[in-house]
Order: C-alpha cells, then structure tokens, then sequence
C-alpha cells in the first residue's frame, strides 16, 4: 500500500458542486477507473481519500488534491492516464506524484478573480484599489461559538497578504493571497462582495491558483 | 451547458448543482444535425427525478436515434425559479441549456397526482401557454405518461397527447409521425388526428365528455372516427428490449444514487389497494443471466457501489436465488452492495437470509398493510401473523436489531379494532426479540411503524369505495397512537391533507382542471413536499371553481357508474374489480397469480402470454 497525491482542476459550472458531492463524484471515477485501490479493513470496507483543502462551492481550482492509497503494482504513469479517461467534464487530472508536504503545513492560498459584464471596469479598477489600499475594511463574517453560528467583525486587510489589479478584454482580474488552511481561512468572496457594492451588476469568478505554505513555498 | 445568464445567478441559489448538468454519461448531440428535438421533463426536483429508473430507460431510448435528441428537465426549487423569472430566463433543459419553449416535443412523467401543479408551473415558465386549446402550432407538442394517465382526465385540458402504457416501444411511431408532421409543415390539428389512431395514444381534445345532472359522467364520445377506447401498450419480453448501458451519474446526492435494476414487471399477489399491482399486469420476468451481465456494465460505467433490485415484489421473481449467486460472486470482490427492495414475509427464506447477510447490512422492512387478519383478508395481502413473526425471529437471529413495518389506514371496511391491532402486531414483533436467547447483549429493538393513509385509485377493486374522510383518518392516527405502550415502536404517518387532495386527482374527471389552474395561480406547486404544500389554498380553489372535492374522494360510486377512466383499457376486466371488491367485503381472499389465474385479463395486452401463468402449468 503506498500514497499518492492526485492533482487536479476544478473548471467551468462544475464549480457549483459542494465538497461532498466532488468526494462522491471523485469515489466514482476512481473505481470507474479501475485503479487497484486499497480499502480500509473494517467492518464497512471503504477507500482512503483525503483532501488537501475543500474548495468552497462556486469556486474553480487549478490546484485541487488528494491523497488516496493504492494497492499493487501500478505507477503513477499509469494512474494518471487510468483517471484521466474516468473524470466528468470539468475535472482535468493533471499530475500524480509522491506527496511532498503535509497538508497541515498550508497558510495561504493565491486566487485570481474575473468580474464579468461590468459597465465600467476602470471604474471599478479604481473604486478596488482605492478599497484594498484603505486603512480598515470591515465586514461580517459567518463563525461558530461553539454549535452556534454566530456573525464576527473582521478587518479583511488585516489579513490581506498581497494583491494586484489588471484589465483585459474588458474584464478586471484581481489577484490575491489571503491565509487559508485549518487554523485561519478567509473566503476571498468576502472581499470580492465589497467590490461589487460598487459596481452595478455583474457577476464575478474565483479561481483558487496555489496553496502556499507559512514561507510562501508551493504545496506539493 | 448553461449559459451565462444562468451562471450569474446560480451562486444565488441553493444546490445550484440541480442546474448545471455535465454529468457523467449524459448525452450531448449537435442540435443541427437531428431533427426533433425533445425535453423530457420531470415536474419535481432534480433529486427525485434523477432518482426514477423510467426517465433513465426512455432517455436512451430515445437517444438510440440518430435524428433525435433528447435531453432532461427538472422542475427548478422554489429559490431558483424566483430567480429565473426575475432575471426572464425561460425554463432550459439541462444537456443544451437551450430553451424548451423552442424544442418539438415536450414531455412529461406523470408520477403521482400532486405533480400536477409542477406541470403546469414548468409550462409556464418556459413561455408556453397552460392549456392546450391555446397552444396552436404544430411544435412544441406537450405529451404525458407514466402510472397518473390511467385516469388523467384533471390534466387533459393541459396535455396534448397522453401515451398509455409502456413507452419503450411507443417512441418509434411517435418520432416518425412527428418528424414527417414537422417536415410537410402539417397543422397541429392533422397531428393530433394521425397520433390519435396509433396504438395506446390518446388525443383528449378528441373525445366529448357529457355529465349527468347528478354530477356523474354520463358519456364519453370519440370525435371523427377516433377509437371508442384507447388500450395500453406493453412490451411483451424483457430481456430483449432495450435497457441503458448506461446511466447518467449524478453530482449532487439523489435520492436513489445507485444502479437500479428491474427485475420484473408486474405483480402476482393482487392486493386490493395497489394500483401499481394491477396497471403493470401482465407478469414478465427477465432473465437471471440478462440481469446480471447489465448489472455488471452499469456498475463499470458509473462507478456506483450499490445495485438496487428492483420490482413491485422481488421475492416473488422465480430466479431471486440464482441471481444473487451470480451478482454475489462479482460484487463481493468488487465491494459492491446489493439492495433489496420489496421483500415479502411469506416467502423470505433461511438462504435468502444467508445471502442477504453476505451484502452490506442494511434494515429490513415488511409491509404487513393492515394490522388484523380479518383486515388483511379484506385487502387480499396474504400473509398471516405467524409469517411476520417468524421473519422477525429470522431477522433477530441473523443479527438485525431494527424492523421497519409498513402499514396503511383507512382501508375499506377498516374499523377501530383493526387500526389497534396495527399497534399489537407491532408489540408482538418487540416481544419476538426479547424471545430471541442469543439476542446482542445491551441492544434494544426498535420497530419503527409507518403509517400510510389509503386512497382508492383507478383500475383497482377499490375504485367504487370511498376515502375515509379526513376526521376519520386524524381519528384513526389518534387511536393508534393511544394504542402503543412503548418506546421500543416509533410511530410516524402522513399528513391527511395531502392524501386527501390526492384522492380527489386520483379518480377526478376534467372539471378539475379549473382548480388546478387556480390553485397554481395562487401559488401551488409542489404540493408532495410538507413545506410546500397549501392545503387552504387548495380548499379556496375548490369554492372558487365550484366544485365539491368529497364528491370525487369521499363518494362511494355504484357499479354501474361510468367512471371517467372508462374509456382507458389497462387490460384488467372492470367485471373482475367488481368481483374482488365483492370479495373484499366479505373478506375473501383471491390466492396469488402463479397459484391459480384469476382471470385479471391482462395477459391479452400481451397475446395471451403471462409469465404466471406459465408457471402454475408447469
């Protein structure tokens, strides 16, 4: 039995489906697959399957993993090109690899985000800038006390590490690096909602780049 | 593949993975090369719909085709539809996201009566006018299907065609009709005529319905030379008719996520009050080796751990042990669990128990029906309280701590005694545990009992009988809860409300369509989900369209009452439901198909042919 970090997109509308739905759907492809999977011991036998970091549900990633345990002789080779023939449209296998560092080490992640069918772009080029550059920005944010869910208020530039702006094609993309892993995670769409109130329509995407560890190093 | 409109408010909505389609295996073709196009729409949620084994089989039917394209439609939740209208985006299928209004074909699966809202609320929202008489091109052209169109007269001034029967090889005609209609340019009136003589589809349009003063149909009369009666189709083998290779896999979770296999179709046991018992008459089974080599594909295709063997009564198909053997000797090395729905507790065997043992426990559930012997005599499901005990005692044994009973109330000639018997049959299963010398150490039992409420449908003996009212169903409810004494039966039932509207569709006629429209006009859809359901809203559309519904579920109807399904042939003799209702009331039980044939005559929907009956000859 050895461990393998599989990793993958996540692209297009298969976004707006939750982490337990890719859990089941990537369970799926793995035994479409054929892949020799080991299987935990117990009385209900069943595969081991981690993810690195759950993608929250509406965003794409071009750099999803998971670990899952295989048994048999098989390399990686032939399990790459196993699950690429297996995945629903939107899910691109990309490498399979030895897994280099534990999950928990992950303190940040990069994302690119796309806003769509805004009427004035450097307007809201600016109106970001001028937001993100600020001294405080203040917002809601969804926690738990306990078993209760409760709103906090957070400074979201406290945690802002880096960001940039670019236009293209009539489209502005914000880039930006905020902590995420299992001790501080902020969701950038709370950032990008701030921005949108000063637009008037539109729509925007996010799309998860890297994880990074405490020293800005790749996860691998 | 949707488009950007719909992406923009999907992050808006809950579970917007109903809306995106993409999934595995469904089907894409290039809408230029085909020539009809068709939207095949279920009028619930994603969840139920993506769970239905019929939608799974006529999708790749219908696909087979070359020059048709077909694709699927999900009634879209309450959220999602109020974003849909505000933002005018029309009701899209789900492969192309292309708007169904521009589609040639819309159809629809008529499941279960309190869909029927959902139909007209998707008609809607795709752009189309709700009734047919206002829909006056030749395309989109609105069909209908599934168990409702034994008596689909509420919905008739809404639907255009209804196929009676099974669909699987009803498309062929159809398609080409269409397709020719389409390509010469015929009116939809020339369409409606040329459908109306095939086989097992009925035109309503065609067919005048005249009422007596008293309410009751007095004459249904075809128009222009149509057929005085329209007869359902059946497929007359199994193994060779066309079953998926394949089917669609879901992203988010459904209701029933697993490969699901029919086994056979048809029933052999005649219980009084099961519609489905009757209208899927006559007996076929499929053979052993056809289902275990589609199995095998299915579960290779999708991916899915679990089959589901599936059928109104799958201990009663002839080969049960043999397919498992074979099933078993795959799934066990691949891990793959077998389900086992609709067990009987007469025929449930010691080696039907080893085996079941062999597949991933799940609970067991039995339908004893009525709590009283003299009751269950009455409704013709014959098993004794000494079967239902024994099972229980091979379940206990076996290891199983957990029974599910399921049982209804209100079923003809039903009185307080019977209802508190429900309660002692389920005392006496707690007390076949703690019977049980070798029982777990420090586990309880829990005999879960679910109380349906009955109501009559068409093509069964119990059509003439009225419904119980909706007092004397809360009475009921009320006396059985007052006759358990433990904690060890949980007790769980139906809302009245709902069973009662359902009564009202089950067997109305077309002057229910008015409160249809109505009642969805102010607001009514879903009206199978607790939290959607507007009982007082329905009960307004009833005054404001003048019509009594305890006419239609309260009555009791006399034999000689034409019934406004009378002109549908599902195969079963009218004279044999009035037999077995006369039966009923004197508490006669019928012995089951393979036993002795009781003349049901369905099989000549199928030549003469039931697979009971050649059984009992041999």
């Amino acid at each position: 039995m050895r461990c393998v970090r599989v990793w993958f997109n996540k692209t297009g509308t298969i976004r707006y489906i939750s982490h337990l739905d890719l859990m089941r759907t990537m369970t799926r492809a793995i035994r479409r697959s054929g892949i020799p999977l080991w299987y935990t011991e117990g009385f209900n036998p069943h595969p081991y399957m981690t993810f690195a970091l759950p993608l929250s549900l509406g965003m794409q990633s071009l750099c999803e993993s998971m670990d899952i345990r295989i048994e048999g002789e098989i390399t990686n080779g032939e399990i790459l090109t196993a699950l690429r023939s297996a995945m629903p449209e939107g899910i691109t296998i990309t490498a399979v690899a030895e897994p280099q560092i534990d999950p928990k080490y992950i303190a940040y992640a990069a994302f690119d985000v796309d806003f769509f069918g805004i009427s004035d772009v450097s307007a809201l080029q600016t109106a970001t800038e001028t937001l993100l550059s600020g001294e405080h920005l203040l917002v809601q944010k969804l926690g738990k006390k306990g078993h209760k869910k409760v709103f906090k208020e957070i400074d979201l530039l406290e945690y802002l590490r880096s960001y940039s702006t670019a236009l293209s094609d009539g489209v502005l993309r914000l880039h930006l690096v905020l902590p995420a892993g299992s001790t501080t995670n902020v969701n950038p769409a709370l950032l990008c909602d701030e921005i949108m109130k000063c637009a008037d329509g539109g729509y925007y995407v996010i799309t998860r780049k890297k994880l990074l560890t405490k020293d800005m190093e790749p996860f691998a | 593949m949707v488009n950007k409109e719909v992406e923009k408010i999907l992050p808006l909505v809950q579970k917007p993975g109903r809306y995106i389609g993409g999934e595995l295996n469904s089907i894409v073709k290039d809408k230029n090369a085909v020539a009809l196009r068709y939207a095949f729409c279920f009028p619930d949620s994603y969840e139920i719909g993506m769970s239905h084994l019929g939608i799974k089989i006529l999708y790749a039917i219908a696909n087979e085709r070359d020059d048709v394209w077909c694709e699927r439609v999900f009634a879209p939740w309450h959220d999602m539809e109020e974003e849909m209208r505000k933002n005018n985006i029309p009701l899209y299928a789900l492969e192309s996201g292309d708007p169904i209004k521009d589609f040639d074909l819309i159809g629809f699966t008529l499941q279960y009566e309190l869909c029927y809202t959902n139909v007209l609320n998707m008609l809607d929202l795709a752009g189309l006018p709700v009734r047919s008489k206002d829909r006056h091109d030749l395309t989109p052209i609105i069909v209908a299907g599934g168990p409702c169109t034994c008596n689909p007269e509420p919905m008739t001034e809404f639907i255009d065609v209804i196929s009676l029967g099974e669909g699987e090889e009803m498309y062929d005609a159809f398609f080409d009709l269409l397709k020719d209609c389409k390509k010469r340019g015929a009116t939809k009136d020339e369409f409606l005529r040329k459908v109306a003589q095939m086989p097992g589809f009925y035109v309503p349009s065609l067919y005048d319905v005249r009422y007596n003063a008293d309410g009751t149909v007095a004459a249904v009369t075809p128009q222009d030379g149509v057929p005085a009666t329209i007869q359902k189709q059946v497929i007359s083998d199994l193994d060779h008719v066309h079953y998926p290779d394949k089917f669609v896999v879901p992203f988010i979770e459904v209701v029933h996520d697993r490969v699901v296999h029919e086994i056979m179709r048809g029933c052999i046991r005649g219980c009084r009050f099961c519609q489905a018992g009757f209208l899927y008459r006559p007996i076929r089974e499929k053979s052993a080796d056809t289902i275990n080599s589609q199995c095998r594909r299915l579960c290779d295709v999708t991916g899915y751990d679990e089959i589901s063997l599936s059928s109104l009564s799958t201990s009663d198909y002839t080969h049960l042990e043999e397919l498992l053997d074979k099933l078993l000797d795959w799934t066990i090395p691949e891990k793959i669990n077998i389900a086992l729905p609709s067990l009987r507790v007469d025929n449930f065997s010691d080696e039907l128990m080893e085996k079941l043992k062999k597949v991933r426990r799940s609970g067991l559930t039995f339908a004893p029906e009525a709590g009283t012997q003299r009751l269950r005599d009455a409704i013709n499901k014959n098993v004794t309280e000494e079967e239902v005990l024994r099972t229980a005692r091979m379940a206990f044994a076996g290891g199983w701590t957990a029974v599910k009973l399921y049982f209804m109330i209100g079923h003809p000639t039903e009185t307080l005694d019977d209802v508190a018997g429900i309660a002692e049959l389920a005392q006496a299963v707690v007390n076949e545990f703690y019977r049980n010398p070798d029982k777990p150490k420090g586990k309880g039992v829990t005999v879960s009992i679910s109380v349906a409420s009955f109501v009559p449908k068409p093509f069964t003996p119990f059509q003439w009988e009225p419904q119980d009212t909706r007092e004397m169903l809360i009475e009921k409810q009320e006396h059985l809860l007052a006759s358990v004494h433990t904690k060890k039966i949980n007790v769980s039932y139906h809302k009245v409300d709902i069973s009662f509207l359902e009564g009202v569709f089950a067997r109305g006629d077309r002057r229910l369509a008015d409160v249809i429209e109505w009642a969805w006009r102010h607001g009514c859809k879903f009206d199978g989900w607790d939290d959607s359901f507007r009982f007082d809203t329905w009960m307004e559309a009833f005054d404001a369209c003048n019509v009594d519904p305890a006419f239609y579920a309260n009555r009791r109807r006399s034999f000689d009452e034409i019934l406004p399904w009378d002109h549908l042939d599902f195969g079963i003799r009218k004279q044999f439901l009035q037999h077995e209702n006369e039966k009923a009331h004197r508490s006669e039980t019928t012995p089951h198909c393979r036993l002795q044939c009781a003349g049901c005559g369905a099989n000549k929907l199928n030549g003469g042919h039931c697979d009971a009956m050649r059984q009992s000859m041999v």
